[in-house]
């Protein structure tokens, strides 16, 4: 064992935290408990510890009695350590001399009807604690500086609200979406409930600016290919996909005056290659040379190089003078340097072709909510004109049906969650048909309708009053009569208490949403972690709700769970703000539980270099010895090369094997020796 | 193994051996031509039945099921079976058990007074899947064994839900628009018609045969109306109970709507022994509530 340095003058304070520790076991008993244990001067409990006058106990007693380490007995350290660490300070002590045991979460929330038991544990664990704080050594956090820059992921309205919000606070915003247009899903959309907005129109003033603001790098048809680094110093590399279309800056760089896209058009003219355009689902062609729709942004045209067969017809069309196609064109790389990131990469929705009940892609008029957007869009493949893809028939009787695969637990594709925007995008559905289609009666199968906004059950009941008819129960099943096309609905109407079947002219399916298949690629490049169905996983659902657990990584948007555009917006602006406080600090304090190499005993063999998940470790000559050094910015404290030392070479700070080993002695010896 | 013959312990179940005892000697006779043998399991019971068993009282239905399990564990054969409900009350409870040990424990508690144990060490396998798993016979091999093809037959297929339902429990793909077993009819030379509704219940299952007759005939009834829309020759299926419905349930609608089908019901082993070249006769076809004479003047 190693000797303490000086002698031990612990303080001990239990915390009743209201009756959710008192109520569960004994704090006296634990308290007299503490006073009996080696090192231990002062033992105190108190109603609240983390309220202030718990926090003045702890300044106190360090002025009082000359503590030199202080252990608190209350909740987790994920939500209290730093007030209790402050106090630390505040009484004179490096705030590292601080250790705490989690009474609450790990022991009386969990054995909330054992009083002797929940009593017992909690001794024991105010017995480990105090074993480590006597061990404790004073630590200085590191500080690093930021780059002042920053990189969002996505260039939906959420990524492109974040983006906007950070370039206008004059931080430099790399703006990365891998389509060629930003948008995102909002631009697919025809209005937008409750206030029937055209949803283009509210959405393309954003996306002019994101191309216009002198703050922000907007990079289209871009992935990201590698992430390196940590908080104030991420290098990211970024793949420029093959675009075939050079924009202005490009022509110029390749000594092209004047040159480059202009968006005019001239090459989709001439190409000879029609495919379907995948943000019309197919319902509309588009070119091998192609824009999406009318208002993209950059207005640069792409090369579908899977489609494209290089007959160069396009390449004369653009002519000599702007010579903006390139079709030998290849990915290109490009390294940005950044602050912190914003992960705003939206969502996809389920195969709800897999719910074959439902026969989507079976039938031919039973399609789904968004490419009900499409259809009823003015600029969509119809013009705004709602008709059945089996006739071209203008349906009178539209089913929509609801939770089509949420709230779903039958397993497959179906998802247990609510997607949180279908109901009120059905309710808009059926009024748009009401409003277009003289004589079009909505049916709408739902098993809750949750209209939770701002605004959002008045817009309920006035879809009600229009005239829209609701039948409460999930759907069973959809047929196709072979000769009509219509479809018939079984359902249950669960407020009458009987089966139901109808028939309809067209349904729509409001299909669940599920995270994009890249996500998982992604996440584990920014060392993000996901929730049980694979969202992007906040630091702290209410306290953090734009934070991850990986500093610097922040969310907005649906990647990190279902919502709709005002929450994608205020947690875009949340994510912007967080995202930014590191930037306009100019520098980050690290926690300091880095490695340390202890070079005397240090062999040099590099065995634990490769075991780094970080990078953070390196071989270096030291005084003609080739020894391990840490870059302690990278290092995380994670511990793996501290175990995997073959000559117990590596100090885990604040971990280190003397406090551990006091820890476990101090459990199966019960403060006796060996 | 006998050379290259896959053995498996055979669950009768109730109905096939007291009511169609034809499905029982086709099992048998159909499935030595494709290279599995089933082999007696003697001293079973009844399943006990997932409906009547599993309402009344869950622990009698784990622990009839476990017993019935132990003694194929005892011969250390897999237990294959011609009965949709058998199945899910074999498979489910080995299902189940294997994955709770405190059940398990309570169900071995219960075992012990009859000096057995439930140790989980084998699998269950319903016959129709064990004619469509490549691995053991397939679809090509069974029609490889067809000597009198069922050339210009039309068959609706009926699934069942005890052995495609719950859908997250079950391995059989897609269950609301499945087409396994109408790929093993094919073999058969037939044609699988498909008709309206094909995923629906027959009626009979869960207790409401017994409970509601009534209710439960008005579902057959709606099923009968969708296959004698596409003009279904039979009807099959893998279920002896859901052919008990179909069969004897056509004389019930007869009585109680006065709606008259005389729609052949033949379960999938004696559609596959017509196809191999066994006779009426061996197949007990005689003792099906409705005549099977139309369907047989199309391929005999």
């Amino acid at each position: 064992m190693t000797e303490t340095k000086e002698e031990s003058r612990i303080g001990v304070f239990i915390c009743h935290c209201g009756t959710n520790i008192a109520g569960s076991l004994s704090i006296q008993e634990v308290m007299d408990y503490a006073k009996t244990l080696d090192g231990v001067v002062v033992a105190d409990e108190y109603q609240y510890m983390c309220s202030t006058p718990g926090q003045s106990k702890i300044i106190d007693a360090i002025k009082e009695h000359n503590l030199n380490g202080i252990v608190v007995a209350a909740c987790s350290p994920r939500l209290h350590e730093p007030t209790f660490r402050t106090a630390t300070q505040e009484g004179g002590l490096n705030k590292f001399r601080f250790e705490m045991a989690n009474i609450r979460d790990q022991n009386s929330w969990v054995h909330m009807h054992d009083w002797e038991g929940a009593t017992e544990k909690a001794k024991d664990q105010v017995l480990i604690a105090v074993a480590k704080a006597r061990m404790l050594e004073d630590l200085q956090p590191k500080s690093v500086p930021v780059e002042h820059s920053a990189l969002v992921l996505g260039g939906g309205v959420g990524g492109m609200q974040a983006a906007l919000d950070l370039a206008s606070a004059g931080i430099k915003t790399y703006l990365i979406e891998k389509a060629p247009t930003v948008g995102g899903r909002m631009s697919q959309l025809d209005k937008t409930f409750p206030t029937l907005d055209c949803s283009q129109c509210i959405l393309t003033p954003k996306m002019v600016d994101v191309g216009r603001h002198p703050n922000i790098e907007l990079r289209t048809y871009t992935e990201v290919e590698n992430v390196e680094g940590y908080i104030g110093n991420f290098t990211i590399t970024l793949r420029k996909k093959a675009r075939g279309v050079l924009d202005p800056t490009e022509a110029l760089e390749r000594g092209i005056i004047g040159g480059g896209c202009n968006g005019c058009g001239d090459c989709a003219e001439v190409c000879p290659v029609i495919k379907p355009n995948p943000f019309e689902f197919g319902m509309a062609p588009r070119k091998a040379i192609y824009i999406y729709h009318p208002q993209v942004m950059p207005l640069q045209y792409t090369v579908d190089f899977d489609a494209c067969v290089k007959c160069g017809l396009c390449v004369e069309a653009c002519g000599e003078e702007k010579r903006a196609i390139d079709l030998d064109m290849v990915d290109t790389f490009e390294k940005v340097r950044v602050g912190t990131c914003i992960l705003a990469i939206g969502y996809d929705f389920i195969p709800i072709e897999q719910k074959t009940e439902w026969g989507y892609k079976r039938f031919d008029n039973v399609i789904t909510g968004l490419e009900f957007e499409r259809l009823i869009c003015a600029s969509g493949p119809t013009g705004g004109k709602l008709i059945r893809p089996s006739d071209g028939q203008i349906p009178k009787k539209v089913g929509f049906v609801l939770c089509a695969g949420s709230r779903d637990n039958t397993g497959g594709v179906a998802k247990a969650y609510c997607s949180r925007f279908c109901c009120m995008y059905s309710l808009k559905h059926a009024h748009q048909i009401m409003e277009k289609i003289p004589g079009a009666v909505p049916y709408l199968f739902y098993m809750d309708i949750r209209s939770f906004g701002k605004m959002y059950e008045e817009f309920y009941y006035r879809i009600q009053n229009e005239g829209a008819k609701f039948i409460r129960g999930r759907v069973a099943n959809i047929l196709e009569d072979p000769t009509t096309k219509n479809l018939i609905v079984h359902t249950e109407d669960t407020l009458l208490g009987r089966p139901v079947a109808m028939e309809m002219d067209m349904v729509v399916l409001a299909a669940a949403i599920q995270p994009k298949p890249e996500a998982e690629r992604i996440r584990q490049m920014f060392g993000v972690s996901k929730s049980q169905d694979g969202w992007l996983l906040e630091a702290h659902p209410k306290l953090n709700p734009c934070g991850t657990t990986t500093a610097g990584i922040y969310l907005a948007g649906v990647c990190q769970g279902p919502k709709d555009i005002p929450d994608t917006v205020a947690q875009a602006e949340g994510a912007a703000s967080a995202a930014s406080i590191p930037i306009h600090t100019g520098e980050v304090q690290l926690e300091p539980y880095f490695a340390q190499c202890m070079d005397e005993i240090c062999a040099g063999c590099g065995m634990c270099v490769p075991q780094c998940p970080y990078g953070a470790l390196a071989l270096i000559d030291k005084e003609g010895r080739t020894v391990m050094e840490v870059t302690e910015a990278k290092c995380k404290g994670c511990g793996t090369c501290g175990g995997f030392c073959p000559g117990g070479a590596i100090k885990m700070q604040h971990f280190t094997s003397p406090q551990i080993c006091a820890q476990i002695d101090a459990f199966l010896l019960k403060g006796g020796e060996y | 193994m006998s050379g290259d013959m896959h053995q498996y312990a055979f669950f009768l179940g109730c109905i096939a051996p007291n009511r169609y005892p034809g499905c029982e000697a086709a099992a048998i006779k159909t499935s030595e031509k494709v290279g599995i043998e089933l082999l007696p399991l003697k001293g079973a019971s009844c399943c006990p039945a997932p409906g009547a068993f599993g309402a009344i009282d869950l622990n009698v239905w784990y622990a009839l099921a476990a017993r019935n399990l132990v003694l194929a564990e005892e011969m250390k054969m897999d237990i294959a079976l011609i009965c949709n409900g058998c199945y899910k009350s074999i498979w489910e409870v080995n299902h189940i058990l294997k994955h709770n040990d405190e059940l398990r424990d309570q169900v071995n508690d219960v075992l012990a007074e009859v000096d057995m144990q439930f140790k989980g060490s084998i699998d269950v396998w319903h016959l129709a899947e064990l004619y469509y798993d490549p691995k053991i016979c397939g679809v090509d091999k069974l029609a490889a064994s067809v000597t009198r093809p069922l050339t210009g037959t039309k068959i609706g297929v009926h699934y069942g839900c005890h052995l495609m339902k719950p859908a997250k429990e079950r391995h059989f793909g897609d269950t609301e628009n499945a087409m396994w077993i109408d790929e093993l009819v094919e073999a058969l030379g037939a044609e699988a018609v498909q008709y309206r509704n094909k995923m629906q219940c027959c009626g009979a299952g869960g207790g409401v045969r017994g409970y509601d007759i009534v209710h439960s005939l008005d579902i057959t009834n709606e099923k009968l109306i969708n296959l004698e829309e596409v003009g279904a020759d039979a009807l099959t299926e893998v279920c002896p109970f859901c052919q008990l419905q179909y069969d004897r349930g056509q004389i019930e609608i007869q009585e109680k709507f006065g709606k008259t089908y005389n729609l052949p019901v033949l379960h999938f082993n004696e559609l596959l022994g017509l196809a191999q070249g066994m006779t009426p006769q061996e197949l007990a076809l005689d003792l099906h509530g409705i005549d099977c004479k139309p369907f047989l003047e199309k391929i005999l």
